[in-house]
């Protein structure tokens, strides 16, 4: 088409907007709001995800040898373990280390541990990490296999508390996202169909001195795609610059809650969207096509 | 070549009635013809298988030598640019001034806009609504309004103008009006098929008659009259 032409139905479509104000501002909000709420709770699983990360790092499980594993086998235990693809680090902790390191925990009181003199009933253990807090419980099971491992320990409720919350989160959150789409989708669907019927003289008029069925369509997939585009940078907007907002506040006053930054963690949920955004208004004109049909 | 030919054409609606049975039409290249007969005869049915508002439920409809009945559902824009139609109720867009009605026609078909200005001064002169070019439907007589429609459908060129009752809602004054404008846009070379049942303007015009009755074509006769009885 000229551009003349794709000025024509942009007119065309703009009028239907125009024609029916109410339905337009229901389509865009309902659009906002159902992909605000879908951006909210991607970045807060984003979020919770990468807290999860951070500790699931700093929580290392523990495999105790026993007291008569020689440090050969231990050697040969821990080149074992390193070589697995589930970890990510590994190192040895002596009992001397072990005992020097709760001593340094004791701090002041660490004269305490004096009355035990030169006997210390710490064991050599294995400190490993693994790559990734889902493979935190099958790295333990394959620890207490080692020979010489006589018992391993994590902290395993923690972990796993926090992966059920990011299930949750994203379930709670796609759940009820797709359920607000759904909305969007049918009012975008509604205003649509409503410009259709409104225009329906036009469009049997257009057809009859030889409009071709696309510049019958145009207007109303413009309609729809500019429905769809103004509800997505809203929320896109409301998304990034409240997360960046929230971001900066947050980096000052809890610099030790690992959050996500904003780029490119809210600028890419905000293009995911807009891309939606364009989509819902799309599919919206699409269930719209064989109405236009029958006009 | 005849410009319209219609060979043992039969349209049955959905719902069973047989609008046409066997119908065999020529039409050549500038002729008028007046379609007549009682309502539910089947000449608005005939009228619309010429555009493709309908396809034929069996037999040939050509249309300039094109099959119109198994015509591309994307060539069918393409015919109908070649044909002006004109119906008993106008059709205009009453929000738009008449020269937006005009050259509606031509924007929705991509012609150029000087191209569009110069035409639909051409056809608002034809139709002798210049002075009326901004006005809107509303503000206009009925015979105003049927004459703005009837330059939307000649603005393209047709090759040939459908005229479906165009008098059909006109006073006496505003038919005659009318009749003289097709006849002069005949006269100047586009061929017109006018439905009617206005025995009177039939009578005074001289023209070619097709009488129909029941989806049959009764009588066929050049420069008649609108009843067989009458004999001049
Ligand atoms: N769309 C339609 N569906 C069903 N029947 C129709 C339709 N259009 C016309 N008819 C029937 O076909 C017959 C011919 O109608 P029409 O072509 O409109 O006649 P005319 O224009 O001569 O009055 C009538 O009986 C009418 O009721
Ligand atoms: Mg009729």
């Amino acid at each position: 088409m000229r551009l003349r032409t794709w000025a024509f139905c942009l007119t065309e479509a703009n009028q239907n907007l125009l024609r029916n104000p109410v339905l337009a501002i229901a389509s865009i909000t309902t659009t906002a709001v159902s992909l605000l709420v879908l951006g909210v709770f991607l970045l807060l699983s984003a979020n919770v995800n990468q807290i999860t990360n951070t500790i699931e790092n700093q929580v290392a499980v523990r495999a105790f040898f026993s007291q008569s594993t020689t440090s050969a086998q231990e050697a040969a235990a821990l080149a074992a373990v390193r070589g697995s693809p589930k970890v990510r680090s590994a190192k040895i902790v002596t009992r001397a280390q072990a005992l020097s390191q709760l001593k340094h925990e004791f701090g002041d009181q660490g004269s305490v541990l004096n009355s035990l003199g030169s006997a210390n009933p710490l064991e050599d253990s294995l400190s490993v990490t693994a790559r990734t807090p889902s493979d935190v419980a099958s790295v333990a099971k394959q620890l207490s296999r080692v020979t010489g491992v006589v018992r391993v320990s994590y902290q395993s409720q923690v972990v796993s508390r926090l992966f059920s919350l990011i299930d949750g989160i994203r379930a709670v959150g796609l759940g009820l996202g797709i359920l607000l789409l759904l909305g969007a989708l049918l009012v975008i669907n509604n205003a649509i169909r409503l410009g259709i019927i409104a225009r329906r003289r036009e469009i049997a008029i257009m057809r009859l001195v030889g409009a071709t069925e696309s510049l019958v369509h145009w207007p109303f997939i413009l309609e729809g795609l500019i429905l769809g585009l103004i509800g997505s940078v809203v929320a896109a907007g409301a998304s990034w610059w409240g997360y960046a907002a929230l971001y900066s506040s947050a980096s000052r006053s809890l610099p030790f809650v690992p959050l996500v930054t904003p780029i490119p963690f809210a600028r890419d949920i905000a293009l995911l969207l807009v891309i939606l955004g364009v989509l819902l208004g799309t599919v919206g004109f699409r269930l719209s096509v064989r109405r236009l049909a029958r006009v | 070549m005849q410009l319209i030919s219609l060979r043992n054409v039969s349209k049955v609606y959905p719902n069973g009635v047989a609008a046409l049975r066997g119908v065999e039409l020529e039409i050549s290249k500038g002729e008028f013809t007046f379609l007549v007969g009682p309502s539910g005869a089947g000449k608005s049915t005939l009228l619309r298988l010429l555009f493709r508002e309908e396809v034929p439920t069996s037999g040939v409809v050509l249309v300039n030598g094109h099959d119109v009945g198994r015509m591309r559902r994307r060539q069918i824009p393409f015919l109908r640019r070649q044909i002006g139609v004109v119906f008993q109720d106008f059709r205009l867009l009453p929000q738009r001034t008449v020269v937006e009605n005009i050259a509606f026609a031509l924007r929705v078909t991509e012609v150029h806009p000087r191209e569009i200005k110069r035409r639909v001064s051409q056809v608002l002169e034809l139709v002798g609504l210049t002075d009326r070019a901004l006005a809107v439907p509303p503000q206009l007589s009925g015979g105003e309004q049927q004459r703005v429609a009837l330059a939307r459908a000649m603005v393209g060129h047709p090759l040939v103008l459908l005229a479906d009752e165009p008098t059909g809602n006109l006073d006496p004054a505003n038919a005659n009006g009318m009749m003289r404008t097709l006849l002069e846009i005949n006269r100047l070379g586009t061929t017109v098929i006018m439905a009617t049942h206005a025995a009177q303007l039939v009578d005074r015009a001289r023209q070619r008659v097709v009488a129909m009755e029941d989806g049959q074509i009764r009588r066929d006769a050049l420069a008649a009259s609108y009843s067989e009885e009458v004999v001049r």
